[in-house]
């Protein structure tokens, strides 16, 4: 899934970098990446967009793992033909070609139109593979896959921070010394003993132009910290706060039940449950009588420790004393995960329904990555309207929307003017038809 | 001619009064106290320093981001089993039926998650349908009934008198008890009274039989002796009595009905005192009938005369109104028949009064022969026969009044009511069984019936609330509000209707049938009961093998609210009335003296059972724009004579007399009410509700600065008289004395409405109009001189002028072609003035209710109101051709008439595309929609009024307290726990210090696009409805796109009659209003008076 792009004021991992950078005029330490590291990523990013669904770099899947794929077919044949178009190269009787195909039970590999330059890409990156394992997340900081981490980077900066403290500490009192010395040479007496205070106002006093400049530094970093932070007041998801994951009274799995079934998974469809997201504001908690549709024969997992005992408290909630309901159901108190204000309408229907959105735009890779269901999305106004100014209104064979391009056609004073001004970028999108304006989300 | 008419909202400003239009320019009167604050010397000697405070905000704010960190723990409790029709976020609709004695309606009620939030006519089915325009006509008491269901003053569970007053009880208890105290009563042969308003329910009918059949005596039969037992009787009383009416029907026809009418079939239509669009008859019905004849586009526009003595909202609707002393009417009626009657060459009766206007309408209605009515509000039985043989020698009986189908509403018998009363003081009644009425309250011999009451055995009372009745009844056996019960109908001969409940009952409560059956010891519940009334109903007809299946037609009706079963062919029956018998009783009933006194319904309380309603209270009189109160109606000319304040506002409190009459008095305060009648004056019935502590519900009082709460307004009921038989509205030998007091009115009349301003009302003749010349005549349109030769006549003068619409200061928006354009079409000639659309409003928009101390200090809340605009007589016209200087001319126009015409203006947020509030906000807060909505984002305003202060409509409003905490849960309905369950979960509820306005219902529009783009079709015509135009069952107010050139809205703004207020200042609204036709003379008018 490709992340959403997020609105944001900044970029703080930056600006930190930049400013201890400033300060400590050292070089940035190295990370332990592959050597050309722009080719490592967009390998992975065509081997994502196109290869992952049968093949993975370092393990063998619907197809062969990659690694190594170049080494096996050095001699053999065109690995940009084979990659390209796979049926004709076997046609064409190269024997590694059928070879292949006889031992991967004869399934074709779907033909993919990409360059030479991306096939290099995709296996440098697959030999150069480095699983995800390796960047596991700092204990309580849950951060997104795929973000890049900056763990490394911090214990670096300390240590050589700490050693130049150390160097210039010591080099001052070699200094010291040294001027003492010169001064007693000359007759002068040693310099008046000063606190490190007194020390560093005159040393300020003599580099006036080197303080002032580090001292506005100092300050626009400490302004641009506080704004950052102000910015995720009431903020629960998003790339720059923990997301908020409450703790459930049922451990509900949604990889198990969405995630996809070609890993165990039971893959079903998120409107099975969220029935309301088509035709309705609240795609809906499911009532229980739902999850009873299954769990009325499913009475037992092996799936984790305690998916019996989960199980267990559906049956409680429903009133299921295993052969019959016995009118007594206690209703489950979900804790509600987004929590969008008041103020703000929001229509789940408006974007399924019309706006066709996949529900993981939004709420992430939660049939995937969670296991307990957290706010993924910021949910703030502007990562709203971001979302408004870039998706292009799904037109296509909707009526109503005939109907509005029609009108704009046929007005020559306005409907033309603000048509072409629709269409400078080639697309219309929800800002233009009235996405960005107050009461289509506020009333 | 008559554009230039003069219009003044009130007598201030027709009498230029200084102290009272002092202000009146200002949007906000009251002024910050900031120099009495500076004033304030212990400010110097505060001991909160400069620093300190900076620390206390420092820490303040730390503290507050703080606590904003904390990540929210909200619960969602889903179903455990989800109801098939429940999708939670999306409104489910049930047809019902509202009666409730007086008001009849087949209504929709949204439901929203299992609760009741919106109300609505039926647009499909029922006699308040207006099959013209799809729509189900309703008033402001039927669409405000959904509040009442939350009302936490209802009884929540049975009651039991005992020594230390009422205590609580259970069903179980109850039930005993009752039963077998009827069980001994049966045995002992002493009288079993169920006393109801009128009953049109033939189920309830049935649960009464069934009480019969358990405790009545049976005769003896089959073999067996005869049963001992009691009497049962059903005693029907309607505090409006129409039995003067009913019993009229009877003498003449021999049908004890009141007839259905079919105004739409009447050319001419003249009402002797009848308030039929309001509070006399079928009036959701007579609404849409009268509206559907008023559009000159639409056909022959009627022409309609109003005999009366108080302006009620038909008078201000009619075409020609005289303003007559109720002891006239009588006389007034007999001259009508007079008239008709020798035109007729039948005999007349003598003796009636001669007035050019009766004479008048009575030419008009001998042309209009077959096509005209006559219609009398008077509950004197003679007259009513008078009336009828005028109708029947206009030949009305066949085409305009229909007997064959006539209706089942105010069946109730003054004389058998009076007669309980007296049977009660003898202790002659075993068992009083009291369901949907207050007797204790609206009889005008309370006094009476309570001393009765306690000589009565066993006393019940099912009302909702421990009312006058039911406090001094021994058991009080809650009825469920009507939407938490089954209940069906028979409005009509052939027509029927259901009532099903739309949500579980809130308390313990039961209805009053099901207490019945409970009581009678049968088997089954009501609902039971309804069904197998209809199957056997349906099985008894002639033609029951050709109907479909039982359980079909029950389906169907339950979905359409209705069963229609049959039609009669209307055929006229014989008159057979005694005309000179008539003539004679009428003469003598009419009292007069000094002073005469009628009694009338206002249109939010009705007859009081709406008092613990607070968007009725609040809503402001269609005529005296006074909200929260009753008081004296009397002439402006009575009024000077007895030296009392014409002038009222916030700081001009009302005069109080004293007026008594039949042994009555009340001290009540007097507003001016220009039509009236000179020498009489008109109370409101309904008021005083709960005056010796009743809970009858929090808004029905008024809460003190100590605490404690006095009734809103004073009881009147105790005037009405009992004539020849019948309730009697009118009072004669009324004595009025000034006390020198005075009382403060909350009156929205004299703010917030327009400048005197002629593009304000634009009105016309029907003759004038029939010109079609409307730019010429009565539609002008406003021009600018430009500095350029327009008119290329080669010199740049005076001359050179183009239409206001050519201007722009700004760039337009880019609305007009694009997309959609939403708008609004309001027909000031389809407006009756009544109000339903001002609570529709309140009910979908979740608009506050703010109290009567705060409506007096121009701070109502409402988003729509409907302005009312008196004229007078006098014009430019009028005065050249009588030669009058422009003095003199001044001076007549501040002379009221008798007769003053009426303008009714629905008046809400104009979406101005130059919208000059959006220009001064300076936080960005309303701002422009690229559909033409003048859009208001709540969080953003910061309260700067400014939009307020630069809005010519001044419709915005300010929300100057958060009205949600305690200081306003004793009338705003979403202060409470319960009340706030009515709020739509769509509108935000807005907190104290933002502005709001009328937002063109943007929630709905959202909707109805988001069903059009699911389906994929263009958003069909009429699919969307805002909350005023849906409620609006005359069809006034129509809501549609103007980028749709093929939608109603689109052409009636096209229309000849189209205008926009204020078009001359520019601002080019969304909303256009369609000039005001009246169906007079030319010289009619101009000398009318």
């Amino acid at each position: 899934m490709p992340r959403q792009s997020r609105f944001s004021f900044r970029s703080p991992g930056l600006f930190h970098a930049l400013f201890v950078l400033a300060l400590t005029l050292t070089a940035a330490p190295s990370l332990a990446q592959p050597a050309d590291a722009a080719l490592y990523a967009t390998g992975e990013k065509v081997f994502k967009g196109n290869c992952a669904s049968c093949h993975k770099p370092d393990k063998d899947m619907t197809g062969p793992a990659l690694k190594g794929a170049r080494a096996r077919w050095e001699g053999k044949g065109d690995i940009y033909a084979w990659v390209r178009n796979s049926t004709d190269v076997i046609k064409s009787g190269n024997p590694y070609a059928n070879e292949l195909f006889a031992k991967w039970n004869k399934a074709l590999m779907t033909p993919m139109a990409v360059s030479n330059e991306e096939i290099d890409a995709v296996l440098y990156y697959a030999d150069n593979y480095a699983p995800a394992a390796a960047k596991a997340p700092a204990a309580g900081t849950p951060a997104p896959a795929g973000e890049p981490q900056e763990v490394s980077f911090w214990p670096w900066v300390l240590v050589i921070g700490l050693l130049l403290l150390v160097v210039a500490l010591s080099l001052g009192g070699v200094r010291k010394s040294l001027n003492n010395a010169v001064r007693e040479a000359e007759g002068k007496g040693p310099l008046p003993d000063r606190t490190a205070w007194q020390g560093f106002k005159n040393w300020v006093w003599h580099n006036k132009v080197f303080a002032s400049v580090l001292g506005l530094l100092l300050l626009t970093w400490g302004i641009t910290a506080a704004w950052d932070w102000a910015l995720t007041i009431g903020v629960y998801g998003g790339d720059t706060v923990a997301h908020y994951k409450p703790e459930q009274p049922i451990r509900f799995d949604h990889t198990l039940h969405a995630g996809k079934a070609d890993k165990g998974n039971l893959a079903i469809n998120c409107q099975y449950c969220h029935s309301g997201a088509e035709k309705s504001k609240h795609a809906g908690i499911p009532s229980a009588n739902v999850c009873m549709n299954c769990h009325q024969a499913v009475t037992e997992s092996q799936r984790n420790p305690w998916s019996n005992a989960e199980i267990k408290k559906i049956h409680e909630a429903t009133g299921w004393d295993g052969m019959a309901y016995t009118g007594t159901p206690k209703p489950i108190q979900w804790v509600k995960v987004h929590n969008l204000p008041d103020l703000a309408f929001f229509s789940h229907e408006q974007h399924v329904a019309v706006g066709k959105l996949e529900c993981q735009e939004c709420h992430g890779p939660i049939d995937e990555q969670m296991d307990q269901a957290e706010q993924w999305a910021p949910l703030t106004m502007g990562w709203c309207i971001q979302c408004h100014k870039d998706k292009e209104v799904k037109m296509a064979g909707n009526g109503y929307y005939d109907e509005i391009m029609a009108r704009l056609e046929k007005d020559e004073k306005l409907g033309h003017r603000e048509l072409k001004q629709y269409l400078e970028d080639e697309k219309i999108t929800v800002k233009e038809l009235g996405g960005w304006e107050c009461a289509k989300c506020h009333y | 001619m008559s554009s230039t008419k003069r219009y003044w909202q009130d007598l201030a400003q027709l009498d230029q009064v200084a102290e009272a239009t002092k202000g009146r320019d200002d949007e906000f009167r009251a002024p910050m106290p900031i120099d009495e604050m500076l004033a304030d010397k212990g400010l110097t000697g505060a001991t909160t320093g400069r620093r300190d405070f900076l620390k206390f905000l420092g820490f303040g704010l730390g503290a507050a981001s703080l606590a904003a960190c904390e990540t929210p723990v909200i619960k969602s409790i889903p179903y455990v089993n989800k109801p098939e029709e429940i999708v939670p976020g999306v409104p489910t609709w049930y047809a019902s039926t509202y009666y409730d004695g007086q008001d009849y309606a087949s209504i929709l009620v949204k439901t929203r998650e299992g609760r009741p939030i919106h109300i609505m006519g039926n647009p499909r089915h029922g006699i308040n349908r207006n099959p013209r325009l799809d729509k189900g006509t309703i008033n402001a008491r039927i669409n405000s009934s959904v509040l009442s269901l939350y009302d936490g003053e209802r009884l929540q569970g049975p009651m039991m008198k005992g020594a230390e007053g009422m205590t609580a009880s259970t069903w179980a208890e109850a039930d005993k008890v009752i039963a077998g105290k009827l069980a001994e009563l049966s045995t002992a042969g002493k009288r079993i009274v169920v006393l109801t308003p009128t009953l049109i329910s033939p189920s309830a009918k049935a649960a009464i039989g069934q009480l019969r059949n358990r405790f009545g005596a049976k005769p003896a039969a089959e073999g067996q002796p005869a049963a001992s037992g009691a009497p049962v009787d059903h005693v029907q009383f309607d505090s409006i009595s129409h039995a003067g009416v009913t019993k009229a029907n009877e003498k003449s026809f021999g049908l004890r009905v009141m007839p259905s009418y079919d105004l739409t079939k009447a050319d001419v239509l003249v009402s002797m005192d009848c308030d039929f669009l309001s509070s006399w008859g079928s009036t959701t019905e007579h609404a849409w009938q009268y509206a559907s004849r008023r559009r000159p586009e639409d056909g022959a526009m009627s022409k309609h005369w109003q005999f009366e003595t108080r302006m009620s909202i038909t008078g201000a609707n009619a075409d020609e109104r005289v303003a007559i002393k109720p002891s006239e009417l009588a006389r007034s009626v007999i001259g009508l028949h007079d008239a008709v009657a020798r035109k007729a060459g039948a005999g007349t009766a003598g003796g009636g009064l001669d007035h050019p206007q009766l004479a008048a309408a009575a030419d008009a209605l001998w042309a209009a022969k077959g096509k005209a009515l006559v219609l009398c509000g008077s509950n004197d039985e003679a007259v009513q026969v008078l009336v009828n043989r005028t109708n029947d020698l206009l030949g009305a009986y066949g085409s305009t009044i229909d007997l064959a189908n006539h209706s089942w509403f105010f069946q109730g018998d003054d004389a058998a009511m009076a007669q309980l009363v007296k049977d009660m003081n003898a202790g002659q009644v075993g068992a009083l069984l009291i369901a949907g009425t207050n007797p204790a309250y609206c009889l005008p011999n309370a006094a009476d019936f309570k001393a009765g009451l306690a000589k009565v055995d066993l006393t019940v009372c099912m009302s909702t609330h421990a009312d006058e009745t039911a406090s001094l009844c021994q058991w009080a056996c809650p009825d469920h509000h009507y939407l938490e019960a089954w209940d069906d109908h028979m409005p009509k001969v052939g027509r029927y209707a259901l009532s099903q409940p739309v949500i579980r009952p809130l308390f313990d409560t039961r209805q009053w049938q099901e207490s019945l059956l409970r009581w009678s010891g049968a088997t089954g519940s009501y609902h039971d009961l309804i069904k197998s009334t209809w199957e056997a109903a349906l099985a008894a007809r002639a033609d029951a093998a050709t109907l479909p299946p039982f359980n079909s037609v029950w389906q169907n009706s339950l979905h359409d609210g209705v069963y229609e079963a049959y039609t009669n062919a209307n055929t006229p029956v014989p008159f057979a009335g005694d005309v000179a018998a008539a003539a004679a009783a009428a003469g003598k009933n009419a009292a007069g003296g000094e002073w005469e006194l009628v009694l009338y319904t206002k249109e939010g309380i009705g007859d009081g059972r709406h008092a613990n309603n607070p968007w009725l209270q609040e809503l402001p009189d269609p005529l005296t724009k006074v909200t929260w109160d009753n008081y004296v109606l009397m002439a402006p000319s009575d009024m000077k004579r007895l030296g009392l304040q014409t002038y009222l506002g916030q700081e001009s409190p009302a005069s109080v007399v004293t007026v008594s009459a039949n042994g009555a008095e009340l001290q009540l305060p007097v507003v001016p009410a220009p039509g009236q009648k000179a020498g009489t004056i008109a109370i409101a019935v309904g008021y005083g509700r709960g005056a010796n502590g009743e809970k009858v519900g929090k808004a029905a009082c008024l809460p003190n600065a100590d605490g404690t709460a006095t009734p809103v307004g004073r009881n009147a009921w105790p005037f009405v008289t009992l004539v020849n038989g019948t309730a009697s509205m009118a009072v004669g030998n009324v004595a009025v004395t000034p006390t020198g007091t005075t009382y403060p009115i909350a009156i929205t009349q004299t703010h917030l409405t327009h400048m005197d301003r002629h593009s304000v009302v634009k009105e016309t003749t029907l003759s004038t109009w029939a010109k079609h010349d409307p730019k010429g005549t009565y539609n002008h349109q406003h021009e600018l001189a430009v500095h350029e030769d327009v008119n290329k006549d080669g010199a740049i003068d005076a001359r050179d002028r183009l239409p206001v619409k050519e201007f722009d200061l700004w760039e337009e928006h880019a609305v007009e072609g694009v997309g959609h354009r939403w708008g609004l079409s309001i027909d000031l000639n389809t407006c009756t003035g009544c109000g339903a659309c001002v609570t529709a409003c309140t009910s979908e928009n979740n608009v506050p209710v703010v109290g009567k101390d705060e409506v007096r200090r121009s701070r109502e809340m409402h988003w729509l109101r409907i302005d009312r605009y008196f004229s007078s007589d006098m014009t430019k016209e009028r005065a050249k051709e009588e030669g009058l200087g422009k003095i003199e001319m001044y001076l007549d126009m501040e002379v009221p008439s008798e007769t003053p015409r009426v303008v009714f203006m629905p008046m809400m947020c104009q979406h101005c595309n130059h919208a000059p509030c959006e220009t001064v906000c300076p936080v960005v807060a309303t701002m422009h929609s690229n559909e033409g909505l003048n859009q208001m984002a709540y969080n953003r305003c910061v309260g700067t009024r400014y939009c307020a202060n630069n809005c010519p409509y001044k419709v915005r409003r300010f929300n100057w307290f958060n009205y949600l905490t305690d200081k306003f849960s004793a009338t705003n309905p979403a202060g409470s726990e319960l009340g706030r369950l009515v709020l739509n979960p769509d509108v935000v509820v807005r907190s104290r210090g933002v502005i709001e306005k009328c937002s063109m219902c943007v929630q709905r529009i959202q909707a109805g696009k988001l069903e059009a783009k699911k389906a994929g079709t263009p958003l069909a015509d009429g699919a969307v409805q805002t909350a005023c135009s849906a409620a609006c069952g005359t069809g006034a107010i129509v809501f549609g796109d103007l980028n749709d050139t093929a939608s109603r809205v689109t052409k009636l703004h096209g229309e000849e009659r189209a205008y926009m207020a204020l078009e001359e200042i520019g601002v080019k609204p969304n909303v256009s209003y369609l000039a005001k036709v009246r169906n007079i003379e030319e010289t009619a008018q101009a000398h009318h008076a």
